[in-house]
């Protein structure tokens, strides 16, 4: 029966071979906005890291230049800033961050660790002592940074378990020295955290390197965030307050305070209306390859009439009728999805797609098969019904 | 003959409506989005108030120093702007202003939070803002430092309730400005002129004295001709500028450009290339990607449409119409088509425009379409019709006559 059908296609190779290219092209559309919203659903749902209830971000403008290093009245100044913060009641913590939460920006780096051919990359940013109180932290294990990191000669670091995974293994990572890559100091890790997803929960997860922040050494650049966990209740109005006592201790500096919510609120959109965009537009291609091709076909059945005149004539049921212009399409439909599937899977081949994890490529590729599929056979039931309606007799004497 | 073939075309369209439906609705579809995108490529590179002398004007908006182990680049620093760009011979006025940066200015407590930039008086000359009231400040209120501030009428509405907001004062980062004048609403996209409040250069609390930093410059030339002898001039006096320390930073690159040519340079891998040419490709290569689907889908529907006027054709060839006539019969009927799709198209994308203009995505944007986007709209119309109709149009001009006339097609 199928090998029938094949043949039917086949003689009909010029007509369909369009079919084919436009359900190759859907397919390959379909597939791109599945990967996005499945990597989108699937980062969603993992844990974020951290809490961002109650937190201000303060924008601390030095006005110091890029690659300026800082003046020791200036590190004296970042000192007082956090005395000056931490003086009101409503603060319960503060902390400093080169990279403030919900950023896409940040600063990355590579490990000398080789995995699959490529250097492991890591996202890194420099934090103060208090930072795992202000952002609720979880620590699993080792510890935070605290005053026993003063002094030290080496660089004390805090990890995610992602990448103490992927670097020791089941192994114990405290005390151990992660091989930076290019770096003349040791860096030992100390602590390792349960995750903290700088770009919030719609983006991927990254491997995370926390060094601390050392308001003794004058080489590393200031920074650039002052975060503030506040009191339950706070309101608005303290926002004043509380700048006019940070820009007493320098008169030229200037802040931009932001609450944490407001930041990723921002952060969200800032990802979510490109998606709905790119859904929307998909979702108009592929209205219109619908009514394209329940019309093609509309007008294949009324060309075929004759044809189907003869089987109803020779005892053929209307569903059998049905039965064969649904899986001529459907043979129709999976010649151009072999192509497309082919030519998916190929992109996994050169490594293109280094940032899709198997799962969620694979998810997808069920999705967007599924998806054209319901297309297909929705478009070709109005067309089957059609054809069932054909009187052989009509049919017969059509010349 | 030409009026023949209308109104053959148009009888056809009526007879098949849920065809004629299909296609209207693919090719307006389809450049629905092409105008909504090249509408917001107009927003951000076409000419409009208040970069008036556009054509006139180049921008510089970039600036590199480098070393044998590293370098530095971005946005040119103010001395750099000031020193070696200010008296270019040919340029007519030089303007400097900061990019723009977030500011906070409490409202009985309530925090407003604005864009702040600062400039100088060549910079009201250069754009030409529309002022509601009051007027610019003077290049000398920039040297004097003067503490005097522009806003625009969305934050005269923030501070001061859309009442007439000359005289007053606003309170930022400490300082306490004196309003001088208000202007309309500049775009978030327009780089150069946007800022919710400008103010002069010398009001900074400090002076900022680099050659990268965070500003901006702008050269009005007293006629288009004289574009090239200004970038030459500005590229001879790259080699004057004193570095600070030529170990470290042994060379200087920077450029006057307008902001396409600028924004070219993110496609060469060193950002020091600007290449415009290479940067219309990949935009005329994108949109004839997504126009890939919409056509096949058409050229599919076009096909079965000449099936069904076989026996038309069949017809015509028996009575000598040659195939290129066909062809040239079939083509002008799909233009035909494309063109009522892509009015209806036009239509559509203006409510779209609206409707984002309305959702405040972008602050300040005022998406509309002119006379420029209703030629690329025809233009992109009329490839379209020629795009999906050449491969049926051939399929039918090579249709045999005895066939056609029998309906019998494979």
């Amino acid at each position: 029966m199928i090998k029938h059908l094949i043949k039917l296609v086949w003689n009909r190779k010029r007509a369909n071979f369009l079919i084919m290219v436009e359900i190759f092209f859907s397919f390959l559309v379909l597939f791109a906005v599945a990967v996005l919203a499945v990597t989108y659903s699937d980062n969603y749902w993992r844990p974020l890291g951290f809490v961002y209830q109650n937190v201000w971000n303060i924008e601390v403008d030095m006005k110091q230049l890029p690659g300026q290093s800082p003046s020791a009245e200036q590190v004296e100044a970042v000192r007082q800033l956090f005395l000056a913060a931490r003086e009101f009641d409503e603060v319960e913590a503060a902390a400093s961050a080169q990279t403030h939460p919900f950023s896409e920006a940040g600063e990355f780096g590579v490990l000398g660790v080789m995995t699959n051919g490529r250097r492991l990359e890591y996202r890194q940013n420099v934090v103060s002592d208090d930072f795992d109180k202000v952002m609720s932290v979880t620590v699993t294990r080792g510890r935070w940074f605290g005053k026993e990191d003063d002094g030290v000669n080496w660089q004390p670091v805090v990890i995610n378990q992602q990448l103490a995974q992927a670097v020791f293994g089941n192994d114990d990572p405290i005390d151990r020295d992660l091989p930076l890559f290019n770096n003349q100091t040791r860096a030992r890790v100390i602590g390792v955290i349960t995750d903290f997803r700088h770009s919030g929960e719609l983006s991927s997860p990254e491997n995370l390197v926390f060094h601390r922040m050392n308001f003794s050494d004058q080489k590393e650049p200031l920074p650039g965030n002052l975060l503030i966990k506040l009191r339950p209740g706070t309101t608005r109005a303290f926002d004043e307050k509380l700048i006019r006592r940070l820009q007493d201790v320098d008169k030229k500096w200037s802040f931009d305070i932001r609450s944490v919510v407001e930041l990723r609120e921002t952060a969200f959109q800032l990802k979510l209306v490109p998606m709905i965009v790119i859904g929307l537009v998909a979702m108009f291609l592929m209205i219109m390859v619908a009514l394209g091709l329940t019309g093609v076909l509309w007008l294949n059945v009324t060309r075929r009439t004759k044809e189907i005149g003869v089987r109803r004539a020779e005892g053929a049921t209307a569903w059998s009728i049905h039965q064969q212009i649904l899986s001529e399409m459907l043979i129709i439909t999976s010649f151009g999805l072999t192509a497309g599937v082919a030519l998916v899977v190929l992109f996994t081949l050169f490594d293109v797609i280094g940032w899709i994890s198997g799962q969620v490529y694979a998810l997808s590729l069920v999705i967007s098969l599924a998806a054209i599929y319901l297309l297909t056979i929705i478009c070709s039931l109005y067309p089957s019904w059609l054809a069932t309606k054909v009187q052989p007799a009509a049919a017969l004497c059509y010349e | 003959m030409f009026s023949n073939y209308l109104k053959v075309a148009f009888k056809v369209l009526l007879r098949k409506k849920f065809f004629t439906f299909v296609s209207l609705f693919a090719i307006s579809f389809t450049l629905v989005v092409l105008m909504v995108v090249t509408a917001m490529l107009d927003h951000l590179f076409g000419p409009m108030p208040p970069e008036n002398k556009r054509d006139r004007t180049l921008g510089v908006y970039y600036a590199e120093m480098s070393g044998p182990q590293a370098s530095n680049s971005g946005a040119p620093g103010y001395r750099f702007l000031d020193r070696y760009v200010r008296g270019l011979p040919q340029a007519e006025k030089v303007s400097i202003c900061s990019i723009f940066s977030a500011a906070t200015i409490y409202r009985n407590s309530e925090p407003v939070k604005v864009w702040l930039k600062y400039a100088d008086g060549a910079f009201w000359e250069i754009l030409e803002f529309n002022f509601l009231e009051g007027g610019p400040f003077s290049a000398a209120d920039d040297q004097n430092g003067n503490l005097v501030a522009v806003i625009n009428e969305a934050t005269r509405r923030k501070l001061f309730d859309d009442q007439p907001a000359v005289g007053k004062s606003l309170e930022i980062d400490g300082q306490r400005f004196q309003v001088v004048g208000v202007v309309t609403n500049v775009p978030f996209l327009r780089l150069l002129p946007f800022a919710d409040v400008w103010i002069p250069n010398g009001s900074a609390k400090t002076r900022s004295n680099e050659l990268v930093g965070h500003h901006l410059g702008m050269i009005l030339a007293s006629d288009a001709g004289d574009i090239p002898a200004i970038k030459a001039e500005f590229q001879s006096r790259l080699s004057q500028v004193e570095l600070d320390d030529p170990r470290e930073f042994s060379r200087f690159a920077s450029a006057p450009e307008t902001l396409f040519e600028f924004t070219s340079r993110l496609l060469s891998a060193s950002g020091r290339q600007p290449r415009p040419g290479l940067l219309l490709t990949v935009l005329i290569i994108g949109a004839v990607l997504f126009m890939l689907l919409p056509v096949i889908n058409l050229i599919n529907i076009n096909t079965s449409r000449i099936m069904e006027r076989a026996s038309e054709i069949g017809v015509r060839k028996a009575f000598g119409a040659s195939s290129w006539t066909l062809v040239g019969q079939f083509l002008i009927e799909n233009v035909l088509l494309t063109l009522v799709g892509g009015g209806i198209g036009f239509v559509i994308s203006r409510f779209v425009l609206q409707a984002i203009t309305a959702s405040g995505l972008i602050p300040y944007a005022d998406f509309r379409l002119n006379y420029r986007m209703f030629i690329y709209g025809l233009l992109m119309a009329v490839f379209f019709g020629l795009f999906s109709g050449v491969y049926p149009a051939w399929k039918m001009s090579r249709l045999h006559p005895i066939a056609a006339l029998k309906g019998v097609i494979r």
